[in-house]
């Protein structure tokens, strides 16, 4: 049974670039579509216009989705050479808590991880001198306010406050006596930004949202740079280094449709737009340089990329609702700047979802998803590395929903 | 009906077990026999290193890099008359922290990685026979020259060779090849044939003739192909790309001292060679009989190059190359120059060209090192021809270190692959270590 269930199972990367969108267990179970549902508190990140819609007075959501993620490399041809990554659990989460203040006006907190990478191809393998281990999060806090225009439109903006950190370390080609050096780069930052979106429902089956996120960027300033280097050499690579970077996380516009075939199914889609061209190219600003430390501009030149989402939901009971769906995020990593940093290929990904309802107030959400991409060769040409990539990425998620 | 669903999502979670799976690369050996491979050529295919031929540098030779990969195709073993220790001969550098003297002794500068001869004694059974273990499929023979492979008492000549060989006094490099009835072989012959006069500054040993190197190597491949055997050949690189002879720059003559420049300056009118210093970066003086000014001496000019033998402290503290000129036994002149190059153009365009004729696979080295010179990247690893840093060269300057041995095996690789439509796996060049630094 598990050999039949691996051949029919493709391949995948858990998002584009180094977005995640796992922020809600019902809309992921829907190919992740959220820009014009209101289905509780979770609004407040897929769109804050819907959060005005929602029904009860109080929403409280949390979740999270265990990232279980594989990419398997082959070195170019002629090399028998393959690597598989050996990477540490993702833990993406989310907490949202709303509130009705009136008829007209909702407001909440939420709190969740949009962006991360949690990658290890190891110590030893062959890329080494591009990346070991990265380890990258940010959390985002957003205040959020909507308001009620009248029956049929709803408006909301949140504020975001972004917390962020990495960790990223690769080996350095100069060999000592305990083989090679190692370089090992790590900070945190803060950083602002916005969601604000629109709920339009002009009928009561038809739900439109728009949603537009700003372009979070992080900049860090005085992290710090460790080298090990032999010592002879240490002159070239100061110890105690700092260094500078910015990191983009990129601005997204949504828009969104949903509609009720019947009482019991939803269908809906939702086109996510990623301006990921901002990404152009990631640049470590070392405080000391020397001759052999020159600071670092490695190109990456992302491109804006169209994720087609469609899903749906069947109401079985009072106690059960099961959900479907599915997406195409097309990579939007440039052709000859694919870093085995961020492998992150033309992904399908199909998604499954299923609540229960212990109790009228209580939703027992439970998704999965996985994803499919594409077998590709993809090279990082400034360091002539490259191979064939392919990923599988297992994401099953749970979640609690209390509504009163 | 509640368990029904669960269970139907935890078949979903079964999946979590699966792992991407890619085709593996399926190696193959086109219409080229492997089984027994020889490798011939002299200290490069030797494996010499660092100044010697060791123990380590025997293993990281580019044939025995070349010939694991062959096993994945049905090649055999591989068996190198390997020395016993990692000190060879004795002549062994590696590097160490060296704090650089000013002419007085006293510490000037920073301390800097230098190469030094390695302490220790060398195995004593380095020096005795071991041609009663093999026989050995790398002949592989530092020093040797196209047309030493020929002699027959090159055993009692060369100490390398003398070794391994079954027959100091009668048999050649070449008659133990022929010997081996090999089914595949390598044959990179030539450097020494230049490399020899070039080590001189031009001013001992001769460079082998055109017509010579040609007889040669066309009875070489005759004997190495008499049995059908197939091989590759590669070209020679030329010398004067290797950082022996470029890592003293002409001009490297720094002053700083406006009464230094006065002092020379004077100097040289009182001699009459009409050459002016200035602050800052000047050519070095050199010997040179012809020169117009009738005085022996003149500048160096572009192009033209110094050796890496040339004492450093010679020039520092004893006027060399300022006050006298230095001696054009460690000088390439522009002359020499062109006769290093006209004649690896000739032996390249022989190599060639017989390669052709037996249908054999050709490896355009030559190309290859002109390329390396101005930087390769392989897998985040960045090469030059630069001394030391450079990675591609050991510390003698000359022979390759073992990535270098690598990136070479693996260009070789390429050359059997198109020649005899096989698919022989590149090594990772990061697996080989790099010059290991103190």
């Amino acid at each position: 049974m598990l050999s039949v269930v691996c051949t029919l199972l493709i391949s995948g990367v858990y998002a584009g670039g180094y977005q995640v969108g796992l922020h809600g267990q019902k809309q992921i179970g829907m190919g992740l579509i959220g820009t014009s549902l209101s289905l509780d508190a979770s609004s407040m990140f897929y769109n804050p216009g819907g959060l005005s819609f929602m029904k009860p007075s109080f929403s409280f959501s949390a979740g999270m989705s265990p990232i279980r993620s594989f990419t398997a490399f082959r070195k170019s041809e002629p090399s028998a050479y393959t690597a598989m990554t050996d990477n540490p659990l993702g833990t993406p989460f989310y907490f949202y808590g709303a509130a009705k203040i009136n008829d007209r006006f909702s407001a909440g907190i939420a709190v969740n991880t949009p962006y991360g990478n949690s990658l290890s191809w190891g110590k030893d393998w062959d890329g080494r001198y591009l990346i070991q281990d990265l380890s990258l999060r940010a959390i985002f806090f957003q205040p959020t306010l909507s308001f009620k225009v009248n029956d049929w439109l709803g408006i909301g903006v949140g504020f975001v406050f972004a917390t962020g950190k990495f960790d990223l370390t690769k080996a350095l080609p100069v060999t000592g006596a305990n083989g090679d050096g190692s370089v090992n780069l790590n900070g945190s930052t803060t950083a602002m930004g916005y969601n604000v979106g629109v709920m339009i429902q002009p009928t009561e089956k038809l739900s439109i949202g728009i949603d537009y996120r700003s372009e979070i960027s992080m900049e860090v300033s005085g992290a710090d740079a460790k080298f090990t280097v032999p010592a002879s050499l240490a002159g070239n690579f100061p110890a105690d280094n700092k260094f500078s970077t910015t990191l983009p996380l990129p601005a997204n516009l949504d828009f969104g449709l949903s509609y009720n075939v019947s009482e019991k199914l939803m269908i809906g889609m939702s086109l996510n737009y990623v301006f990921w061209s901002v990404y152009d190219s990631l640049i470590f600003d070392f405080e000391t340089n020397t001759p052999a430390l020159p600071d670092s501009k490695n190109p990456r030149l992302y491109e804006d990329k169209l994720i087609v989402r469609l899903g749906g939901e069947y109401t079985i009971n009072d106690k059960f609702a099961i959900r479907a769906g599915g997406y195409y995020d097309p990579s939007p990593v440039n052709e000859i700047y694919f870093s085995p940093e961020t492998p992150s290929l033309n992904n399908l990904g199909l998604t499954a979802g299923l609540s229960y309802k212990p109790v009228e107030n209580l939703s027992i959400d439970l998704s999965f998803l996985y994803i499919m991409g594409a077998e590709a060769d993809k090279q990082y040409t400034p360091d002539n590395f490259g191979g064939t990539f392919k990923s599988r990425v297992y994401i099953p998620g749970f979640g609690l929903t209390y509504n009163f | 009906m509640k368990s029904r669903y669960i269970a139907y999502f935890l078949l979903l979670l079964v999946a979590v077990s699966c792992e991407p799976k890619l085709d593996d690369y399926t190696p193959s050996a086109g219409s080229a026999d492997f089984s027994k491979y020889i490798s011939v050529g002299n200290s490069l295919t030797a494996g010499y290193a660092d100044g010697d031929l060791y123990l380590t540098s025997q293993n990281y030779s580019y044939p025995n890099i070349i010939a694991q990969q062959l096993k994945l195709v049905g090649g055999g073993e591989f068996k190198q008359p390997l020395m016993f220790d990692e000190l060879g001969f004795g002549n062994k550098r590696v590097l160490q922290i060296v704090q650089p003297l000013d002419c007085s002794g006293n510490p000037d500068g920073d301390p800097s990685p230098m190469p030094v001869l390695a302490g220790g004694v060398p195995d004593q059974r380095n020096f005795t026979s071991i041609a009663a273990n093999g026989p050995y499929n790398n002949l592989g023979v530092p020093g040797a020259k196209s047309f030493h492979l020929l002699l027959p008492n090159y055993g009692s000549l060369n100490p390398y060779f003398g070794r391994f060989t079954t027959s100091p006094l009668s048999k050649s490099v070449i008659g133990m090849a022929k010997e081996s009835n090999a089914s595949f072989f390598s044959l990179w012959i030539g450097n020494n044939d230049v490399l020899s006069y070039a080590l001189a500054g031009g001013e001992g040993d001769a460079i082998t003739s055109q017509e010579t190197f040609e007889a040669t190597y066309t009875m070489l491949l005759d004997s190495l192909t008499a049995n059908g055997a197939k091989g590759f050949v590669g070209s020679i690189p030329d010398v004067t790309s290797v950082p022996y002879f470029n890592t003293i720059p002409y001009n490297g003559l720094v002053l700083v001292d406006q009464t230094d420049v006065d002092k020379l300056n004077l100097l040289h009118a009182s001699i009459g060679t009409g050459i002016v210093f200035n602050l800052g970066q000047n050519p070095f003086i050199i010997e040179d009989p012809l020169a117009p000014n009738g005085k022996g001496m003149r500048e160096m000019v572009e192009g033209e190059l110094l050796l890496l033998s040339l004492p450093q402290d010679s020039i520092k503290c004893r006027g060399w190359g300022s006050q006298r000129p230095i001696r054009a036994n460690f000088v390439l002149d522009i002359n020499e120059i062109e006769l290093l190059t006209d004649a690896v153009g000739g032996y390249n365009e022989t190599i060639k060209s017989l390669a052709d004729e037996k249908g054999l696979a050709y490896a355009d080295a030559n190309t290859f090192m002109k390329n390396a010179k101005s930087g390769i990247i392989f897998d985040g690893m960045r090469f030059s021809a630069s001394f030391i840093r450079g990675g591609i060269f050991s510390l003698d300057g000359i022979h390759l270190s073992p990535r270098g041995n690598a990136i070479i095996a693996n260009f070789f690789i390429d050359a059997i692959n198109l020649k005899y439509n096989a698919a022989i796996p590149h090594v990772n060049v990061g697996d080989y270590p790099g010059l290991v630094f103190p």
